[in-house]
């Protein structure tokens, strides 16, 4: 990530009382959240080999069995990607192009939200090879993944506060 | 002595019982597992086994902890056509999840 994240800021989320879920992001905030989008609208269409972690991740094995697992992913065809890809679309819709951003959200648009957050912690710790001591541990500033980290912590602080906004 | 005609009810008879088969493999439901993972927060997948299975919060709470702490739990069972279309939300969700007939 080339991002230079200085502070990042918890986002504002508030549920409404209609259920509807407003999100506002400031310039930059938006402008990371842009960007996330479009490398996963990249890797979603990029024909990537299966091997990839991120990948395999995004797209698991149903059984142990290959053979089995093969026959899920015919089974399913692209139901899973068609998801992905309609969350993401929700998710830059809200976006806009430029500036900051803020939106109340339909409650089945929120849930979009939360699982295009889940998809790109996921792809960013994966990235990272994250296990559970580094998920916990405070940021090393001179850590090489630091920026990653403190985005995925972003995010994760973002997607904690739409699950109480969602959930009550 | 006379007997009133219909007095005597014949008992059925229990001594014909249905042989009990074993349960084999086929009949085994299929396990939805989900597994642990250090990147999907509590509170996350907490909410989604809510809002996939209908569980209760403690309910939902329960299992999540035993992801967390166990490495995995069975989340549903069933017929081999719900195991798939659970594991499949599951995988919408992000949720690292497979299907087994043994835990």
């Amino acid at each position: 990530m080339g991002h230079y994240l200085k502070e990042l800021l918890v986002p504002s989320i508030s549920r409404k009382r209609s259920g509807r879920v407003r999100l506002a992001l400031d310039d930059q905030e938006a402008q990371i959240m842009r960007e996330l989008i479009r490398e996963m609208e990249t890797l979603l269409e990029a024909d990537i080999p299966r091997v990839d972690a991120v990948v395999s991740r995004l797209f698991p094995d149903a059984y142990d069995d290959a053979d089995e697992s093969e026959r899920f992913r015919e089974l399913i065809g692209d139901q899973l990607h068609d998801a992905k890809r309609a969350a993401l679309r929700t998710v830059k819709e809200s976006l806009g192009t430029e500036g900051k951003v803020s939106v109340t959200l339909a409650p089945e648009n929120a849930e979009e939200w939360l699982r295009v957050l889940t998809d790109l912690r996921l792809a960013i710790g994966t990235r990272l090879e994250i296990d559970d001591a580094k998920m916990s541990a405070d940021i090393d500033p001179g850590d090489p993944d630091a920026q990653a980290l403190l985005l995925l912590h972003w995010l994760g602080w973002t997607q904690e506060l739409l699950v109480e906004a969602i959930d009550r | 002595m006379k007997l009133k005609a219909g007095s005597t009810v014949v008992a059925p008879d229990t001594d014909q019982g249905v042989d009990v088969e074993d349960v084999t493999e086929v009949d085994k439901p299929w396990l939805v597992i989900v597994w642990n993972d250090p990147i999907n927060l509590m509170s996350y997948v907490t909410w989604v086994l809510q809002k996939l299975f209908g569980y209760s919060r403690p309910k939902a709470t329960k299992l999540m902890l035993q992801v967390h702490q166990e490495g995995r739990a069975v989340v549903s069972s069933g017929s081999r056509e719900k195991a798939e279309l659970d594991c499949f939300r599951l995988h919408a969700h992000g949720l690292w999840a497979t299907i087994s007939k043994s835990y």
